[in-house]
């Protein structure tokens, strides 16, 4: 079996409480997976601990098949994270902000330059590519965040609610950006509150509470594990995530 | 306050303004930090004051024209720092503060909310004047000066008037200046203004007659006697408690608030309605490829970023300069001919001194205060190594000015310039190595108001950096 993108056994994590219980997840390359989940289930503490913001208690993640915990910049580099506050500097133009990534991940300039401006061209912000980010829109700093996160090709490409705020035409390029991602061969995990993103956009969902995997697979193993195949993902969703523990 | 307000009708002049001045208080509070430090220094202050008190009680405290006169020129010097004060915190207010929007579209009118924010300004500046004054007016006149309860209505008084020349001169750079450079200008201007002061001060106290400022303007004041007589008796007057002296400057001080009020109401909207959210800051239209921007390797790729940070952000440079302005003193002395340290070895101190500052304040910079920890921690870079990086460029942005002296006084003496050289770079280094291993990280804009970060820290750096300074001047005073 080959490596996959994102492999996590066992994870743990506790602040004044557990907030990762035991989590196990598997998400292959070329595989777009959709991490659901109410408030405080543990969604964001998952991914910080996969790319190394958060310190797990117990457990193990791999990436490609690189221990994580045991090797972290060699996972850092086949990885991209896109947070749901996009990590930018204001004072920055989108253009010197590739390029600062591009220096992070050493990506070399006669590499990252044409494809920065393929980025910036295909997010529609060539335009501004001189501009400071700080007089841009909330969705602007996503896309001008997005193409940070893809300048480096990432292997996997983890992102917290991408979609938050933006505006139909934006999302619409963010969906695509991922798409593109995947049939790349990329892993992409994403996790969201908007349900029917999951649903058309995801190859699997998994559906986290309380630190807890409480189901997961495609659209229709949902169903089916929720009681009823003419459920839809909202009802699914909420049935399962409303269940006595 | 909450428990007032709740007593208050929501929505009104007084529940605005007792919001207001909750919101100001809790902003002192986490500005100052260190409550039972402050709570213990306040309460020593004041039992100075109750010492001071029982002293003075059988003494008769009238006012004459010395007293009036004192009255004046502390009123003129206070007010000097409170309009700069009442400067920052108005700009706070039109450009900082996150609640205007929900303010200015509630049904309230615009007058309103400006005057409830004037409240906030004047409790703000209320607060710091209040603590240096209070603990010692107050004691006095509770123990048989009964007159002197005047000092905090002055005191009120003077608070509001700055409040509202504050908010002028902060509307008026908003109408030249275009509202986005009025809050780096204003801000600049309102550090100018304190800086000048404080340095004006300094250098009376270093010149023939060795005055304070205070000392030659109330020798001014004395001289032309403005304090006893005329309006300007009113202040002095007031502090003593005299009854119609008091209503005229409190009445005074409260129809220039009223009008304005009224009369910068208007202005103040359009200018809020004016200030920028998107796309405003553009540099023309982008032009030409983006190769430019892209660097090879990690410390060539950190030095442009943080470069074009500290270039973009003048405000920020300027606090960093600002706080050199205040070290300057140190250097007057090698100035006054004959009485002073010799002038190599001073400037050698000073000088290594500065760039150890320098350098440090520039590593909290790049070290410290990261807008996107998260970027740097996910990228495949060791910490270590982007600590080194970050550290080199803070050097290397200091480097030209802190060797402006070293450079100068090789034109004098080479080897003291060499000494001077060799403990400049060791002390930027020491100040720098500080930083990257003991500070505390935090956002970058909070630089602008104040160095975040460990006290302790500080005062290392400062030790360490005063350490070399000593050393240098001393191995330059040897090599004669």
């Amino acid at each position: 079996m080959s490596d996959a993108a994102l492999e996590i056994r066992g994870l743990s994590k506790s602040f004044d409480k557990k907030v990762v219980d035991d989590l196990d997840l598997r998400v292959a390359p070329g595989e777009l997976y959709a991490l659901l989940g109410p408030n405080g289930a543990g969604k964001t503490t998952t991914l910080r601990m996969a790319v190394g913001l958060t310190r797990p208690d117990a457990g193990a993640i791999r990436i490609f098949g690189v221990d994580a915990l045991a090797d972290p910049l060699a996972a850092k580099r086949l990885t991209a994270w896109l947070p749901d506050e996009p990590m930018l500097y204001d004072k920055l133009s989108p253009a010197e902000y590739l390029g600062f990534v591009a220096g992070l991940w050493r990506i070399a300039p006669a590499e990252a330059a044409p494809e920065a401006e393929r980025l910036l061209k295909w997010l529609e912000l060539w335009e501004q590519r001189d501009t400071p980010c700080e007089g841009f829109s909330r969705g602007m700093k996503q896309k001008v965040a997005l193409a940070g996160a893809l300048i480096h090709r990432p292997r996997l490409l983890i992102l917290d609610e991408p979609l938050t705020g933006l505006d139909a035409n934006m999302a619409r390029a963010v969906k695509d950006a991922l798409r593109a991602a995947v049939e790349a061969g990329a892993g992409v995990v994403v996790t969201t509150h908007i349900l029917e993103v999951a649903e058309r956009l995801a190859d699997r969902i998994g559906i986290i509470a309380h630190g807890k995997l409480l189901a997961e697979g495609t659209l229709a193993d949902l169903r089916a594990q929720a009681g009823s195949d003419a459920l839809t993902l909202e009802d699914a969703f909420i049935r399962l995530t409303s269940a006595p523990q | 306050m909450t428990w007032l307000m709740r007593r208050l009708t929501p929505g009104g002049f007084l529940w605005l303004m007792v919001n207001e001045i909750r919101l100001a208080t809790r902003a002192a509070r986490q500005r100052r930090g260190g409550n039972i430090i402050w709570g213990l220094l306040i309460t020593v202050y004041t039992a100075m004051g109750f010492w001071l008190a029982s002293n003075l009680a059988q003494i008769p405290i009238y006012p004459s024209a010395l007293a009036l006169n004192l009255v004046l020129a502390v009123a003129v010097l206070a007010m000097s720092f409170m309009t700069t004060q009442a400067m920052l915190r108005s700009q706070d207010t039109l450009y900082q503060s996150g609640d205007l929007d929900l303010l200015l579209t509630a049904p309230l009118s615009p007058r309103r909310v400006l005057l409830a924010k004037l409240c906030g300004i004047v409790a703000n500046i209320m607060m710091v004047f209040a603590a240096f004054t209070l603990p010692i007016a107050l004691p006095v006149a509770l123990l048989g000066h009964p007159g002197l309860f005047g000092i905090p209505l002055v005191l009120l008084a003077l608070a509001m008037l700055s409040a509202c020349m504050g908010l002028a001169i902060t509307l008026a750079i908003v109408r030249v200046a275009s509202p986005r450079t009025a809050r780096t200008i204003g801000q600049i201007v309102g550090a100018f203004l304190a800086a000048g002061v404080f340095l004006a001060s300094q250098l009376l106290s270093q010149g023939p007659g060795r005055e304070s400022a205070g000392r030659t303007l109330l020798d001014w004041l004395m001289r032309h006697d403005y304090g006893s007589q005329g309006p300007a008796s009113l202040l002095g007057l007031a502090a003593f408690g005299h009854f119609a002296a008091l209503v005229a400057v409190l009445g005074g001080a409260l129809i220039a608030f009223l009008g304005a009020g009224a009369l910068l109401g208007r202005v103040f909207l359009v200018s809020y309605q004016n200030a920028p959210t998107r796309l405003t800051r553009s540099r023309g239209k982008a032009k030409g490829g983006i190769a430019r921007h892209f660097r090879q390797g990690l410390f060539a790729t950190m030095l442009a970023k943080e470069a074009r940070l500290l270039r973009r952000d003048p405000q920020l440079a300027f606090t960093i300069v600002l706080r050199l302005i205040y070290l300057l003193p140190i250097a007057l002395p090698a100035f006054t001919h004959g009485r002073g340290p010799p002038l190599l070895p001073a400037l050698a101190f000073f000088g290594i001194l500065l760039a150890g500052q320098l350098a440090g304040s520039l590593a909290w910079l790049t070290v410290s205060a990261e807008d996107s920890p998260d970027l740097i921690a996910v990228a495949p870079v060791e910490k270590k190594a982007a600590g080194r990086a970050k550290l080199t460029a803070a050097l290397l942005i200091a480097a030209p000015f802190a060797l402006v002296l070293p450079l100068a006084v090789a034109t004098v003496s080479p080897r003291a310039a060499i000494i001077m050289l060799a403990m400049t770079g060791a002390s930027a280094l020491a100040a720098g190595l500080v930083e990257l291993n003991f500070q505390r990280p935090a956002p970058r804009k909070q630089f602008g108001r104040r160095r975040e970060g460990s006290f302790l820290v500080g005062v290392l750096t400062f030790l360490m950096t005063g350490v070399l300074a000593l050393l240098g001047g001393y191995l330059v005073w040897l090599s004669g």
